[in-house]
């Protein structure tokens, strides 16, 4: 336990500079929440809602970060593979399920500081602050939360290992998940036949959990059907990339497609 | 004077092709045409449910015409990065050919590109949102949609020297993209924003072709119509000279400084 606890803290660091360094990372993680900021802000300004300023932040803070992951952490192994490092850490004894996790989670804690540039521009800017109504609903509902992007990050990176068209992809799942996850507006708005989809997604009931927990009228039921939910879409996608990396591992050792570009 | 015509166009396809020689039919779809309406849907959905309107026809132009940014800023502004990835830079730079062609060359193709991008995404916003076309002079929506697309063609040539001073290209361009999301009035009026930042919405392409646009689906105000596309022109000649003055600048730098060919 203790060793693999090390293997993910330094794996992370090394993640952390990686990834920073990267000119289009610090793009999404700096640039793209205040753009994000400014942008919703005039969008809802006259918008005549009294909390639009929870959907601002909220919604600008949610598509960055969503934007830092899906254009880091999705992308990660295929970066791997163009490093040549590929098939070193997937032999390396360390393990490479628990390299990866290492990775997700240093992109993830990294790119919560665009949840953090979204506040402070929102202050900086328009003098707006926000105000959590339940906060000690709200630790547990953004912890779930973090959590909840590892995963889906792991399943999306294993996903694409098989793919060569990485770049494609990461294009292609930014805004719609963004859209169907209802960061910026809730999915309950989106029309009947696309909320299977968005229910399907633990995202969702993250968004719709911290949301809540910024809402006066947001009940404790709610509150549990949302966590709970969202607990279990959590538990049945690891179940679902537990099983996609045995397959995948076992797929990449018969074909040796580890460094085919 | 044929064979120097035939030569130019025969470069322009080349370099047309060489920008898409990568990308596959799948590729192309979800880059070309995927992609753009996904974008497209997002923020009328945003708009939809920010200002709580169903008419959401300023939304579908302004963000259509904003769509063909990838055409425009992300392919043209990226052009003489992609050359110094080929390491071609050097010989381009080293050849007598006129530097005008060389530019011009680069965007030429893409003008047809972008504007079936800014078709395809109007038609198909017209259908999902209900934009309703029967009163709008068809024609001079066409030549308003022509001269944005030329003038930002112009814009993605001035960003496209950048690169040979710079490798940080992505960075700048995808800042373009946001800044003009925020600042041409696609998505909420320019007069919202403050002062000094509405003077920036006006050096940028799309700003006046998308006020244009909008206009003719209301009350048409004919000399301010003109008005805005002659500013808008303008705007892309400025852009189309700074860009060539630039060039012959930044080469003298990038030779001086021997960045041509920096990664």
């Amino acid at each position: 336990m203790r060793n693999a606890i090390r293997i993910i803290l330094g794996t992370m660091r090394i993640q952390i500079k990686n990834s920073f360094v990267r000119p289009m990372y610090r793009f999404c993680l700096i640039v793209n929440p205040i753009g994000n900021t400014i942008l919703l802000y005039y969008m809802f300004r006259n918008s005549s809602m009294s909390n639009f300023m929870t959907y601002v932040i909220l919604g600008a803070g949610l598509s960055s970060l969503w934007e830092c992951i899906c254009f880091s952490s999705v992308g990660d192994i295929n970066r791997e593979r163009w490093y040549g490092t590929l098939p070193v850490i997937f032999c390396a004894p360390a393990g490479f399920n628990l390299i990866v996790l290492g990775k997700i989670i240093g992109n993830t804690v990294l790119s919560l500081a665009s949840m953090a540039i979204t506040v402070f521009t929102a202050k900086l800017l328009f003098g707006a602050g926000i105000q959590i109504a339940n906060l000690p609903g709200f630790i547990p509902a953004f912890l779930m939360a973090v959590c909840t992007f590892v995963v889906i990050s792991q399943v999306f990176a294993y996903l694409l290992t098989l793919s060569r068209k990485t770049t494609l992809f990461m294009n292609c799942l930014s805004i719609p998940i963004a859209l169907v996850c209802g960061f910026v507006i809730p999915a309950e708005l989106l029309p009947d036949w696309l909320l299977p989809l968005s229910y399907s997604l633990p995202m969702t009931w993250a968004v719709k959990l911290i949301r809540g927990t910024f809402d006066v009228n947001f009940t404790g039921k709610e509150y549990l059907l949302c966590f709970t939910v969202q607990l279990i879409e959590v538990l049945l996608y690891t179940i679902a990339f537990q099983l996609l990396y045995r397959i995948i591992e076992r797929e990449v050792k018969i074909k040796a497609s580890l460094e085919l570009m | 004077m044929m064979d120097c015509l035939k030569r130019f166009f025969n470069q322009c396809w080349l370099y047309y092709k060489g920008s898409n020689a990568h990308l596959d039919w799948e590729d192309l779809i979800f880059y070309r045409i995927s992609i753009p309406l996904i974008t497209l849907i997002y923020y009328c959905f945003i708009a939809k449910n920010s200002f709580h309107t169903d008419q959401l026809t300023k939304w579908v132009i302004g963000n259509s015409m904003l769509l063909c940014n990838y055409s425009c800023v992300f392919t043209i502004g990226a052009t003489f990065k992609g050359e110094r990835s080929y390491g071609r830079l050097k010989w381009l730079i080293a050849s007598p050919c006129s530097r005008i062609a060389t530019v011009v060359q680069k965007g030429f193709f893409f003008i047809f590109e972008s504007i079936a991008t800014v078709i395809l995404c109007i038609a198909f916003g017209s259908l999902l949102f209900g934009v309703n076309f029967s009163n709008v002079n068809l024609g001079l929506f066409a030549i308003i949609m022509v001269i944005g697309i030329l003038t930002a063609v112009c814009f993605g040539l001035f960003l496209s020297v950048f690169p040979l001073l710079f490798d940080s290209m992505n960075l700048i361009l995808n800042l373009v993209n946001v800044s003009m999301l925020i600042l041409c009035g696609a998505n909420f009026p320019v007069e919202d924003l403050p002062g000094p930042v509405q003077f920036l919405s006006w050096c940028l392409p799309f700003t006046r072709s998308i006020e244009a646009a909008n206009m003719l689906f209301g009350e048409v105000d004919k000399g301010r119509l003109l008005t805005l596309m002659g500013q808008e022109a303008l705007v892309g000649v400025a852009y189309l000279t700074l860009c060539v003055a630039l060039f012959k600048v930044i080469e003298k730098t990038a030779i001086r400084r021997a960045t041509l060919e920096i990664f």
